[in-house]
């Protein structure tokens, strides 16, 4: 008994040292005073950098500095904001989403500003309007462009033509200059091919309407104007394919099956074809693409970012710049459908040649020029969550029949209580 | 080692407030002759205290720290960076005009009666038939108890395909029968539904475990007696297993409240897969418990005070649903 007694008694001062232990190396690893450490961490998630140029970088600057990698999984940016806040184990360099950017910039002071490292000189090199979406008023630069989603339209070339519709991407893209135009073109199809609809739910349209303006939800001086006739308008054009009868109001995961069955066009961003592909490889080259009505939109990118923490920030940068210059970043097209943020790589052979399943269509032809006409737009920290209810009340059109004009009230006045409680006026 | 003396043992429990039984004495005892003052009593037993710390220092750190701390965020504005704002009681003044909240409450009950009610009735059937079953008994139980260890995602992910609304299983089953597709994931009733007998499947096994526990509790004596007197299988049900079970039932209803009402990761998974829409809950947002909307507020929105307010509220409702289930489950027994 005794014994046992000094056992037990040995096991708990293991356990409490063990854990003493823990706590400092918790609190020595993020926190170090020094700033040319020798160690330096990346968080990033599957598929936001080509893992096999991170795998170069890491031999690349193995004489300067040991960089460690980690996949983070789950919700990225819920695991960032926690390390953020309790600032230990901090990574040195980290990815940040495209929709989450705008809720980190209110925090800019956990940054790093990157023009003071020389992101200044290489800011010529990327797309003005996304670089701009990782600033914060004052002009500080919290991320570095990875790669954006500039938008297009999908569609069916055997559908087209069964309509007797021309099928060529530069004649479709007249065809359907305008929304009007496009649902027009959408019943003309559906005739032809019973069954089918145009788009796969009114959101998506919603989406690319709203993201093709240059204001959103919420003003510079953070006023609400999602009551206004930007919003308005945007919301009319996409409840139109509905009252059309060319809305599939697919909200479930459902779309898997149906993508490759009965819609006819997909509206989406760059790497919706990856989506497209996996969803429907049985209809593999009767795709095509080209640039949707109106104007392109933007649909997520993301960015590297480098937080106060880190532990060497000149060889930081250097890492960051490398893994992203213009001919790293196309690699990262065709190993991970990572569509560059750099329009030099949209010129290298990496991106020009052409895509089987588009039916040997040079698809960036169409992203290419997209990328680069997509409007400034400012995108506000609560952005998102005022945009929600939106998408909601679209959702309920088409699931309870819920009238346009009671769902667009209820939309604006929600969105309006989640902007009051977000604290914009 | 010799038993230690059995007298002085005894005093000690009289010192924290009169004589335990015999079996929560001490085993140890002070080496007589070094009498301690009363008043390090507490001290005395350290080891013990060493001995079970583990639990309530994790507890403190993880669970009593953080329900107090959201109490403290209940009433400050804060995007979980940044300087937090105290805001007086303006989260539950939002809180009261947010048609999405009180739309979740309602969401929340009526998949917790839609779940709870047929859970707890096929628990207690079952484990009568699984009681009288001879042969196979194991493989019953065990068959009857898989679904609660399953994983709940692995779970909802099976039911979302399942009750698919286009290409789903339950829906080209009725096609075969001549039934037109039923729209299971979108017609906001159906939602909820589908998520309540996702959660009946989950939980009647587990519930029925413990009534058959209590079942094999009551002695045979019972039932012959009630036999001699002429009670059929019906009435002896009603009358003897019914009456004597009802503190295991009472157990199962508060356990079944608890957890019903906080039906989060059902519909998180069933709905979680729209990229264009960040919304949870899925159309209509009519699987929107108030513990996802909690978890959009909180974690998707930034908006931790209003998350803290959302999950307060929640606690006073599950408090009073409890005492209500409490007063309806024991009314009658001390009569």
């Amino acid at each position: 008994m005794d014994l046992s007694r000094r056992g037990f008694l040995q096991a708990a001062a293991l356990t409490a040292a063990a854990s003493g232990l823990t706590v400092a190396c918790g609190g020595g690893s993020g926190s170090g005073g020094t700033k040319n450490g020798k160690n330096l961490t990346l968080w990033y998630w599957g598929g936001a950098l080509s893992d096999k140029v991170v795998a170069e970088a890491k031999t690349h600057f193995a004489s300067a500095v040991t960089l460690t990698t980690a996949s983070i999984g789950g919700d990225f940016k819920q695991k960032l904001t926690t390390t953020l806040a309790a600032g230990t184990s901090v990574p040195d360099i980290t990815g940040i989403k495209g929709e989450d950017m705008a809720s980190f910039l209110p925090n800019a002071n956990r940054f790093l500003d990157l023009n003071d490292l020389g992101f200044k000189k290489l800011s010529s090199q990327y797309l003005g309007w996304k670089a701009k979406l990782a600033q914060t008023k004052d002009g500080k630069q919290i991320g570095f462009p990875i790669d954006i989603g500039p938008t297009a339209l999908f569609y069916r070339e055997d559908f087209f033509a069964k309509a007797g519709v021309d099928t060529d991407p530069a004649k479709v893209a007249a065809l359907v200059k305008t929304w009007e135009d496009y649902f027009q073109l959408g019943t003309e199809l559906q005739k032809k091919n019973p069954g089918t609809y145009l788009v796969n739910n009114i959101s998506s349209v919603f989406n690319i309407v709203v993201g093709q303006g240059t204001q959103r939800f919420i003003d510079k001086n953070n006023h609400f104007i999602g009551d206004q006739d930007h919003i308005r308008q945007a919301w009319t054009t996409a409840v139109r394919p509905y009252t059309l009868g060319i809305d599939a109001k697919i909200n479930d995961n459902t779309w898997n099956a149906a993508v490759g069955k009965n819609l006819l066009t997909e509206l989406g961003a760059a790497w919706h074809a990856l989506d497209i592909e996996q969803a429907a490889p049985q209809t593999k080259g009767k795709w095509r693409v080209c640039a949707n009505p109106v104007g392109p939109a933007n649909q997520g990118g993301s960015y590297l970012a480098l937080p106060r923490q880190c532990r060497n920030p000149e060889e930081a940068f250097k890492i960051i710049s490398w893994i992203l210059s213009p001919a790293n970043d196309a690699r990262g097209f065709t190993d991970a459908a990572i569509f560059p943020a750099a329009p030099a790589a949209y010129a290298m052979p990496a991106m020009t040649g052409p895509d089987a399943f588009f039916g040997g269509q040079k698809i960036i032809e169409v992203f290419g020029p997209a990328a680069k006409a997509i409007p400034d737009s400012y995108e506000a920290p609560a952005d998102a969550a005022v945009m929600a209810p939106y998408m909601t009340e679209l959702t309920n059109i088409e699931a309870k029949g819920k009238k346009p004009d009671d769902a667009w009230k209820d939309a604006v006045s929600q969105a309006k209580q989640i902007a009051r409680r977000q604290g914009v006026s | 080692m010799s038993s230690p003396p059995v007298t002085g043992s005894a005093e000690v429990p009289q010192r924290l407030g009169g004589p335990g039984p015999a079996r929560f004495r001490p085993r140890r005892t002070p080496p007589t002759g070094t009498a301690r003052p009363r008043r390090r009593g507490l001290l005395s037993y350290w080891r013990q205290y060493l001995a079970i710390s583990p639990f309530y220092l994790i507890f403190a750190a993880f669970s009593f720290f953080p329900v107090f701390y959201s109490l403290y965020l209940a009433f400050q504005r804060w995007d979980g960076m940044g300087t937090m704002q105290f805001v007086g009681l303006q989260q539950f003044r939002f809180l009261w005009d947010d048609p999405v909240f009180w739309l979740s409450i309602r969401n929340t009950l009526v998949i917790w009666v839609l779940s709870t009610v047929p859970t707890l009735f096929g628990a207690l059937m079952l484990a009568t038939l699984l009681h009288s079953v001879r042969r196979f008994k194991g493989f019953y139980r065990i068959a009857l108890y898989v679904p609660n260890v399953t994983s709940i995602v692995a779970v909802a992910i099976f039911f979302g395909a399942v009750f698919s609304n286009n290409f789903g299983l339950v829906n080209a089953i009725l096609g075969v029968v001549g039934i037109s597709p039923i729209p299971w994931l979108s017609n906001p009733w159906l939602i909820k539904v589908v998520i309540s007998l996702l959660m009946t499947w989950q939980w009647t096994g587990y519930n029925m475990i413990i009534y058959l526990a209590g079942l094999q509790a009551i002695p045979n004596s019972i039932y012959e007696a009630a036999k001699m007197d002429g009670a059929g299988p019906i009435r002896t049900f009603f009358q003897i297993t019914i009456p004597i079970m009802r503190p295991i039932i009472l157990f199962t209803v508060i356990i079944s409240t608890i957890n019903g009402l906080q039906s989060f990761s059902e519909p998180q998974v069933l709905f979680a897969n729209n990229a264009a829409n960040a919304n949870l809950g899925g159309p209509g947002q009519a699987g929107l418990t108030t513990l996802l909307y909690f978890y959009q507020s909180a974690f998707l929105n930034n908006d931790y005070g209003y998350g803290a307010a959302i999950v307060w509220a929640f606690f006073v409702l599950i408090i009073i649903l409890v005492a209500v289930n409490w007063r309806i489950t024991t009314r009658g027994r001390k009569a």
